[in-house]
């Protein structure tokens, strides 16, 4: 059957012709696929394109900052559009790989010729699409990128909605104001941020005169903690800070208990503040600690009634509380608009120079923080909150001006819950 | 502390032996290497997980329709396998590695690559061991892995059809010369193999993440313990199992969390540098 | 993997214009003149830029896999050479010309190491041990914080250098066209050598060990000293074709340049085309990938890259010998 590959039985000459032409059709095949499929854009839509992780394992997050850009989108689009023109989203998925994120970056603004670029999660996707994002001149707003270098990289296209140091600096606050703990462990995941998350934490305890006991990397998605758990509780370890994702959450706390360690307090900065945590850890979530940009109910002083219309839109796009990731992705969608809209209220052309221009000058005040971006792209007003889950509910711990209520610290052992 | 990481690595170990189990068996009758192992071991789990999820069927129910799915999908393994021509080793280490990629995409575009987690609360519960906490999971671990290991030995040394392949583990043309039909002991080392791939999967999808790209980590694993024990030596692979999950938790506590992965690789490297033939076993012509 | 009895085994390249010559020169052709082709698209000219470092690797690969090896783990190469030049060019300034070639020679350095555990293993063996190999570098690099940056990778690498040739300002950065020339003439000269290689002494010692080795060591070829050798080259040319990519892509991290998928595509464009040929792993790249990033992806977004496991599957039941190296046996 298929000896017509081996080609064993066709005549010499002809086998020579039919291997040329296979050749050059290939390749002319290709390219004619491509001119078929070429797009060619509708002149009444502004498209923005959004790179996010939809599946692999930061799928849940990415999905989170896809279902957030949408609100914004939709939100605008129910408003008239921008400058009567309504806004196309075109969505890829990046499967938390950087070299597809590579390609599909490449796909939107070479092929699709986006306006601009948003979404991402995790700096080693939003790294490279930054790249290209500089390389085409598109400027792109990332979601969800923390790694200090990326600004830092004269990149004048690439913007972000989030911060590292404003993750630092109510970490450290609380750790060297209120619990001030003798041994303390800086667990952290092998990605750019939540590497850089420590390393920074650790300084800024340091200039305070806290030191860290113990550092470790673990790859996220680790099955099992119980070897150091146990180094830590050799170490008499008192308060843990685990840099992890929600997944590395679930598993370290489940085995904490499971090995009967009560640390006084575990803080995890990403992950923890979401609600479907909270349901599927149940009781076990309580007293952990975590940090907030935005959550229902803890928001930007001044704009109660825009984050009520924010939630309630959601609920009624999809059929469920809001949190803070969703709100990361609202948030940088809303700054690409508010440009896009300055740009032609200004009678410009759309281009990502003059969308890029917009950016710097933008100043917008949202649930999440009152948007303005500084000279590298970081923004000028990120600020988290320390929240501590009390009776399967976040409660605002630290700084004492946002506060709603105290710490319990330390947290009660396993067995007398 | 010590007790602790003993007993982790011990259960943890266990599970390595119970997942390499089922490649070293296929290994050891018919000499195919298969680098797909992991992934079937993965795509087990997330047959459990699906039914579990999806149609709320117990978590005891699972393993029979995942041993089931997995006979039909190693039957169609062995047909491919069987097409291959010499060398046949390297020649099933491509074919595997082709396969892998192709299940990995399947379960890719299935199930999407979100991590999934059986979850069942009962084994969370741990109970007061000496000085020692352990969970109903860890020990579930431990005492299903004997299980299965003190069957297997039943069935290997103590019935006709173990003899038989026992034969053929040892040596495939005396076995042949002696009157077995040394392909009916492959379709029968595939169907063990897939019985015990489909047993270890729903345990991997309850304490693991599922992921489609965890299966290379197994793969990785079942091979570090096949060929450190050697080939047909059941002792070996209990012993390999053990000194395995004891090496990854000794490393967490002495040099961090992050060289965990390199423990495996690094055992390979040196077995296959030193003793291709494994540490208890004898030299293979 | 074929026992091959006739004597009269050639690569393709007889004596006058062979109609393979002349197919290849057409498809070289075409590949020159791509740009101009595809004038008003970016997309398609980088989607072949990436399918001409493929075929790059996959032919540095094939230098290896002539001596019959299989090598999983060569991403282990293509990784330590992206970080050595990366490194050497962020952090001690040099320049790129400079920073690649000594790119390649670490990894080669890699390699002889590699050769050191792993020659007197075989077939199999030899094929998992390198499958092990690629954890070593990649948790090093992931782990020695103060020199790799660890997880964090390396950011904002810098690009080609921009040439001034005469009137010509060629930037390498925003020229889509620049970079894929820069390329292609990477390939050209990488295929040449190739070419050289196969016919020259050192192949046909290659091919003598990978068909009887035992008869070869009998002639006086030292199989382990020949195979390492042959390692060394693969690894040098896979470590420059890294740290092009480094260049190129001005982003790397330990999880991208060491990953399975730099491992397993050279391996697999090579096996497909056809091991024992010269052009074979270079036209199965410039096919196969084009294909999977034109037609597959779009249709099946989440799992498209079954076509790797699938071609591969179909060379091993079906065309041991490649696709073109099936064509090539019955020109003989």
């Amino acid at each position: 059957m298929f000896e017509i590959f081996t080609m064993k039985k066709l005549p010499k000459s002809r086998r020579n012709f039919f291997l040329s032409f296979i050749r050059c059709f290939c390749i002319i095949f290709c390219l004619s696929i491509l001119a078929f499929r070429s797009n060619t854009s509708s002149a009444a839509t502004i498209k923005i394109g959004e790179i996010n992780p939809l599946s692999g394992g930061l799928a849940k997050n990415g999905i989170e900052i896809h279902q957030g850009i949408e609100v914004a989108v939709a939100e605008a689009n129910e408003a008239g559009g921008i400058g009567g023109n309504q806004l196309e989203l075109i969505s890829r998925d990046d499967q938390s790989r950087p070299d597809v994120a590579i390609s599909r970056a490449e796909e939107l603004c070479s092929w699709q010729k986006v306006a601009a670029l948003t979404g991402g999660y995790v700096d080693s996707l939003v790294g490279p699409i930054a790249a290209v994002a500089k390389k085409y001149r598109i400027p792109y707003v990332a979601s969800a990128s923390l790694q200090k270098e990326l600004a830092q990289c004269k990149n004048p296209f690439f913007f972000r909605v989030s911060r590292l140091q404003d993750f630092v600096e109510p970490l450290c606050g609380i750790l060297t104001q209120r619990f001030k703990p003798q041994h303390l462990a800086i667990l952290h995941a092998a990605t750019p941020g939540s590497s850089e998350l420590a390393r920074d934490l650790e300084r800024c305890l340091k200039t305070h005169g806290l030191n860290v006991k113990l550092i470790e990397k673990f790859r996220p998605g680790t099955p099992n903690f119980t070897p150091l758990i146990a180094k830590m509780a050799g170490m008499n370890i008192d308060v843990i800070v685990s840099g992890g994702f929600t997944p590395d959450h679930i598993l370290l706390v489940r085995q904490l208990k499971e090995n009967r360690i009560s640390p006084k307090a575990f803080i995890g900065p990403f992950g923890i503040a979401y609600e479907s945590f909270i349901k599927t850890m149940g009781k076990d979530a309580d007293y952990l600690y975590s940090t907030c940009a935005w959550n229902p109910g803890i928001t930007e002083p001044g704009t109660e009634a825009a984050s009520i219309a924010f939630i309630q839109r959601f609920v009624r796009m999809f059929k469920q509380q809001p949190n803070t990731t969703n709100m990361h992705g609202y948030t940088s969608a809303r700054a690409l608009i508010a440009a896009m809209q300055a740009v032609l209220h200004n009678g410009l052309p759309l281009t990502g120079d003059n969308i890029r221009m917009a950016l710097t000058k933008l100043d917008l005040v949202l649930p999440m923080e009152h948007l303005a971006f500084d000279k590298t792209g970081d923004p000028l007003h990120y600020k988290h909150v320390v929240v501590q889950i009390q009776k399967e509910k976040l409660v605002v711990v630290y700084p004492s001006d946002r506060a709603s209520g105290q710490p319990v610290y330390p947290m009660p052992p396993w067995d007398q819950r | 502390m010590w007790t602790t990481v003993l007993v982790s690595g011990i259960s943890m170990g266990s599970f390595y032996i119970l997942i390499a189990l089922g490649f070293a068996l296929i290994f050891g009758v018919t000499r195919y290497f298969n680098l797909a192992h992991g992934e079937l071991v993965v795509l087990a789990g997330y047959v459990a997980y699906w039914l579990w999820n999806v149609y709320a069927l117990s978590f005891v129910l699972t393993f029979p329709v995942a041993i089931l799915v997995l006979f039909l999908i190693c039957l169609g393994l062995k047909r491919l396998f069987a097409r291959l021509t010499e060398p046949l080793e390297l020649n099933s280490i491509v074919l595997s590695f082709g396969i892998a990629i192709v299940i990995q995409n399947s379960m890719l575009f299935l199930f999407s690559g979100n991590y999934r987690l059986i979850r069942i609360p009962s084994l969370n519960k741990s109970f007061h061991f000496h000085e020692v906490y352990m969970s109903y999971g860890q020990l579930t671990l431990l005492v299903l892995s004997l299980i299965v290991i003190f069957l297997l030995y039943i069935l290997m040394y103590r019935t006709y059809l173990g003899k038989a392949l026992r034969a053929t583990i040892q040596n495939k043309e005396a076995a042949a010369l002696a009157g077995i039909n040394v392909t009916i002991m492959g379709t029968f080392a595939f169907c063990l193999g897939a019985v015990l791939i489909g047993l270890a999967g729903p345990l991997y999808g309850c304490t693991h993440y599922l992921y489609p790209s965890t299966g290379h980590e197994v793969t990785l694993l079942a091979i570090t313990i096949t060929i450190f024990a050697g080939v047909g030596r059941l002792s070996g692979i209990i012993l390999a199992g053990w000194i395995l999950g004891l090496a990854e938790a000794f490393t967490v506590i002495l040099c961090g969390s992050s060289w965990r992965e390199m423990v495996t690789a690094l055992l390979l490297l040196i077995l296959l540098a030193f003793k291709p033939y494994g540490i208890l076993g004898n030299r293979e012509s | 993997m074929i026992n091959i009895k006739t004597k009269n085994f050639r690569y393709g390249f007889n004596k006058g214009l062979s109609p393979d010559k002349v197919s290849l020169l057409m498809g070289l052709f075409l590949l020159l003149l791509l740009p101009l082709l595809v004038r008003q698209n970016d997309y398609i000219l980088q989607v072949f830029t990436h399918a001409l470092l493929l075929a790059t690797l996959a032919l540095a690969w094939n230098i290896l896999g002539l001596s019959g090896s299989i090598s999983l783990g060569h991403a282990a190469f293509f990784g330590s050479g992206a970080y050595a030049s990366a490194l050497l060019s962020l952090d001690l300034g040099l320049s790129l010309w400079i920073t690649i070639p000594l790119a390649g020679f670490i990894a080669a350095g890699l390699g002889f190491i590699m050769g050191l555990i792993c020659m007197r293993l075989r077939g199999a063996y030899f094929a998992l041990a390198t499958l092990a190999f690629i954890e070593i570098p990649r948790v090093i690099t992931d782990n020695w914080d103060e020199v790799t940056r660890g997880s964090l990778g390396l950011v904002g690498l810098p690009g080609f250098p921009s040439l001034n040739l005469g009137t010509w300002h060629i930037d390498f950065y925003s020229s889509f066209t620049a970079s894929y020339y820069l390329v292609f003439i990477y390939f050209l000269l990488l295929l040449g050598l190739v070419g050289f290689i196969f016919r020259s002494n050192l192949g046909l010692a290659l091919q003598a060990i990978r068909e009887e080795e035992i008869a070869s060591q009998a002639v006086g070829i030292r199989a382990n000293s020949f195979r390492l050798f042959s390692m060394l080259l693969s690894a040098f040319f896979t470590g420059v074709s890294g740290a092009c990519y480094a260049h190129l892509v001005r982003y790397i991290n330990p999880g991208l340049v060491f990953g399975l998928h730099f491992s397993a595509i050279p391996m697999i464009f090579a096996i497909c085309g056809g091991r024992f040929t010269i052009i074979g792993p270079a036209l199965a790249a410039l096919i196969i990938y084009p294909l999977d990033q034109f037609i597959f992806h779009p249709l099946i977004p989440t799992g498209h890259e079954f076509l790797y496991g699938a071609v591969l599957i179909f060379a091993v039941l079906f065309m041991p010998a490649g696709f073109w190296g099936s064509i090539q046996r019955t020109t003989n």
